[in-house]
């Protein structure tokens, strides 16, 4: 799947119009310049050449050189990352303490206004574009209340991360809540349900211990899933809060046409995608007993 | 004590006690907040080619000499210079005690070894016109044989022919000079921690986040008044202006849009700073490609077209109408020239003599501009303009590295271009854009052959400054303008918000915008 993302990406760009030893020369290009930027960038080979060069780099560990930095694109990338990593890490955390808190509420409320509230809430975080909320919540936050710092990573105090964080994570708070509250629906209608109950166990323990760790297995499984919005948001996030993470280097490369860049960053993506996806099929060894078992089967 | 006496007296009191409330004023100390919309790409004046890498170059390292605030060329590393009756040879004469970061003294050798690097880098062009510049930076010659080291403080440098804006080039931050041992110490890590000779030394760069400098206590001219600049990296626009209005920022750029807003706050206004810069905005042809090549068609469209509306409507009269393509704000500059003026009779006729009455036969014509809000809003109001005359526009908005090749490789036809000048010379606006030996990227992007124009322009160029030289442009400006290869909309104004804490800001018209005004050595804080 990852190589594949790299022929697609490799094959956009080289769709898209654009030269990128022009783009890094500024009004003023000399031709002469520009043949000779092109034989370093090696542009003047066929894309295919310049693909196969790519992927035997790879091979090496070696992601090439960022065509606007000149600099090695390993290390143009690892030294955003941690940013990036932070701000995924809480977002996500976001989204699952919210998520998960919001749709439990609402499926214990059931049917009430609460919980007709609580999703038209969800719904609303779902469609927010995250450009727009950021700056909402800068504006009130930051601007009017002078809480938060208005964007900037700062010296990577925690009260930087708060704004991008709930930014990036409200995009999937609402998925998570409806995906909990249906869920939780789900397994409360279970016979075992009724057993706890008629072992005398408080509605709360029923909840919290036997139906909330039943309903997570889905849960989990948005939770996966919803790396894809984390990704899909980061760069927006990461623009408006100045956030300097490998969103915000992949559309400033995307722009020069910094194709190494682009490359590893996207690379860096779909890999980070499917590491988050094989850690959600290990998450359900860890909630759901029956997996445990059908894996020693 | 006469009356007389009594008032000199008085004038003398109120000029030394303002002298001296100067002086105190100035004090030394604190951290000016500046910020970029895009972290600059590099810091090597040899392979930088953008402004923001050219605004932190500026304070980072000297070149032999820099613009005062009259854009005219004064001493720097260089403390004097002498050029020969032939104007072909520059001997200078470097300045004592000056020091590179790392404690060297600067020598002549180090100016030859950053030119040579330089040479080989982006910005060729600025070392061109030297001796044996050609050569060196085809790679068919081992240096550069016009750049001659005389001795430890003195150079010399030699032209191919005489070129009066010279000196504007050596004053140009890619000529900045570099200490040779730094540059070989840290390879391409110099792009990422510069050493140079300027008022503030690099301290660090986290990249897309901010670039930190502090004062050279060493400078030649003595330290700096503020203790640090810090260039924080913000891309959104609104996000700069939230930082500003929250006081984390002293200087910024207007968000689009909001330009009468913010001289209309009572908290904002004192704070907006406006004036013309080297820049003009404009549309141009390809005259290679049909029906641009027939200048009835570009009269006609050229005549459709009235900029007052663009100016007062979209761009919310914050910048003014350009009349002509070299901006009047350039010093010594008679602004002579007349664009092809607003008549949609004229228009019509003039597309009927090319055979396309009322536009028919001529089909939905491509108008190519990069994409940015304002430049959406100009095209959309060029394209219901055009329509009057019977002129179907069909718009194409492109991000810059598409947009750029499209216009470079003449495939686009009808399309948008400013320019901001290299440097404030009129040789930079006409010859660069308009001289036929520049067609494409190298900024002829209208692909005009005029061989009455070009003797203009090399005449002109090769002349000394004053009155003869400037006529020879006018004329040419006019010819370029009549030709209707280019049609002037706006010439830029750079418009930011200055706290008013921040004294001795220059408004060079040389900064295209607040973050690139320079040199910072004469800011300090009043707080």
């Amino acid at each position: 799947m990852v190589l594949g993302v790299t022929v697609l990406v490799f094959a956009l760009n080289a769709a898209a119009l654009g030269d990128p030893a022009r783009a890094a020369m500024g009004q003023r290009a000399d031709p002469e310049t520009l043949e000779r930027l092109r034989r370093e960038y090696a542009l003047d080979r066929p894309l295919p050449v310049q693909y196969a060069t790519w992927l035997a780099r790879l091979a090496r560990a070696d992601l090439g050189e960022s065509f606007r930095e000149q600099r090695p694109v390993r290390e143009v990338i690892v030294e955003r990352l941690p940013a990036t990593a932070r701000l995924a890490l809480a977002a996500t955390l976001v989204s699952v303490v919210f998520g998960v808190g919001i749709g439990a509420i609402a499926a214990v409320r059931a049917r009430s206004t609460l919980d007709h509230v609580l999703m038209g809430l969800a719904v609303l975080g779902i469609s927010t574009p995250v450009f727009w909320l950021g700056l909402m919540l800068a504006l009130v936050f930051s601007v009017t209340l002078g809480w938060l710092p208005v964007s900037g990573y700062g010296d990577g105090a925690l009260r930087n991360l708060v704004l991008p964080a709930v930014t990036l994570g409200a995009l999937h708070t609402g998925t998570v809540a409806r995906m909990t509250r249906s869920s939780l629906l789900e397994v409360v209608r279970q016979d075992f349900m009724a057993t706890a109950r008629a072992k005398g166990l408080s509605e709360w323990t029923v909840l919290g211990k036997h139906a909330l760790r039943n309903a997570l297995v889905p849960v989990v499984t948005v939770i996966g899933i919803g790396l894809a919005d984390l990704l899909v948001g980061a760069p927006l996030t990461e623009t408006v809060f100045a956030w300097p993470g490998v969103g915000r280097l992949l559309v400033a490369a995307v722009g020069q046409r910094d194709l190494p860049v682009v490359m590893g960053a996207v690379l860096v993506f779909a890999l980070v995608y499917v590491l988050g996806n094989l850690l959600v099929d290990l998450a359900y060894l860890v909630i759901d007993p029956r997996m445990r078992d059908a894996v020693r089967a | 004590m006469t009356r007389a006496a009594l008032v000199a007296a008085l004038a003398l009191g109120v000029i030394v006690a303002g002298l001296a409330g100067a002086a105190d004023a100035a004090k030394p100390g604190g951290t000016l907040r500046m910020v970029f919309v895009s972290d600059p790409p590099t810091l090597d004046p040899a392979h930088a080619s953008d402004l923001t890498s050219s605004a932190v170059i500026r304070q980072v390292f000297d070149a032999l000499l820099e613009l005062d605030d009259k854009l005219v060329p004064a001493p720097a590393l260089a403390e004097r210079w002498m050029v020969s009756a032939d104007h072909r040879t520059y001997t200078f004469h470097l300045r004592r005690g000056a020091k590179f970061h790392n404690g060297r003294e600067v020598r002549a050798a180090d100016v030859k070894y950053s030119f040579e690097r330089a040479a080989r880098g982006k910005r060729p062009w600025v070392f061109e016109k030297l001796v044996g510049a050609p050569e060196f930076i085809k790679g068919a010659a081992a240096e550069i044989s016009g750049v001659r080291v005389i001795d430890d403080a003195t150079i010399e440098l030699r032209l191919e022919r005489p070129f009066a804006p010279f000196l504007h080039l050596v004053a140009y931050d890619a000529a900045s000079i570099v200490p040779r041992e730094e540059v070989d110490k840290r390879g391409a890590g110099f792009a990422s921690h510069p050493v140079g000779t300027g008022a503030f030394r690099f301290v660090s760069w986290r990249r897309d986040d901010q670039v930190v400098l502090e004062r050279f206590p060493e400078h030649f001219r003595g330290p700096a008044h503020l203790e640090r600049v810090v260039f924080r990296v913000i891309p959104a626009e609104a996000t700069r202006f939230n930082e500003y209005v929250t006081g984390q920022l002293d200087v910024t750029d207007i968000p689009t849009g909001r330009c009468r807003a913010v001289q209309a706050d009572p908290k904002l206004k004192a704070d907006v700073a406006i004036w013309p810069t080297l820049g003009t905005s404009a549309l141009r042809f390809n005259v290679e490609r049909a029906p641009f090549s027939d200048v009835r068609v570009r009269r006609a469209i050229a005549h459709a077209i009235d900029p007052t509306i663009i100016v007062d409507r979209l761009l919310e009269g914050c910048v003014t109408p350009a009349p002509g393509i070299v901006p009047p704000v350039l010093a010594g500059w008679t602004a002579t020239a007349r664009r092809v003026p607003l008549d949609r009779e004229r228009a019509r006729s003039l597309l009927a003599e090319a055979g396309f009455p009322s536009g028919r036969g001529l089909g939905p014509l491509a108008y190519h501009f990069n994409t940015s809000d304002a430049n959406q809003r100009i095209a959309e109001l060029i394209q219901a303009q055009l329509k009057e005359i019977g002129v179907t526009l069909e718009l194409r908005r492109l991000d810059w590295a598409a947009h750029i090749k499209l216009v470079d490789d003449g495939s686009a036809g009808f399309f948008r271009q400013g320019w901001i000048a290299d440097y404030p010379d009129p040789e930079n606006f006409l010859t660069v854009l308009f001289h036929s030996r520049n067609v494409g990227a190298p900024g002829n992007t209208s692909r005009y052959r005029n061989p009455a124009v070009d003797r203009l322009l090399d005449e002109a160029d090769t002349m000394p400054s004053g009155a003869p030289r400037m006529k020879r442009y006018q004329e040419a400006e006019q010819m370029i303008l009549d030709d209707a290869v280019w049609i002037s909309l706006y010439f830029y104004a750079s418009r930011g918000l200055i706290k008013p804490h921040v004294k001795g800001l220059e408004r060079s018209a040389q900064s295209t915008a607040p973050e690139f005004l320079a040199p910072l050595r004469k800011v300090w804080l009043e707080r």
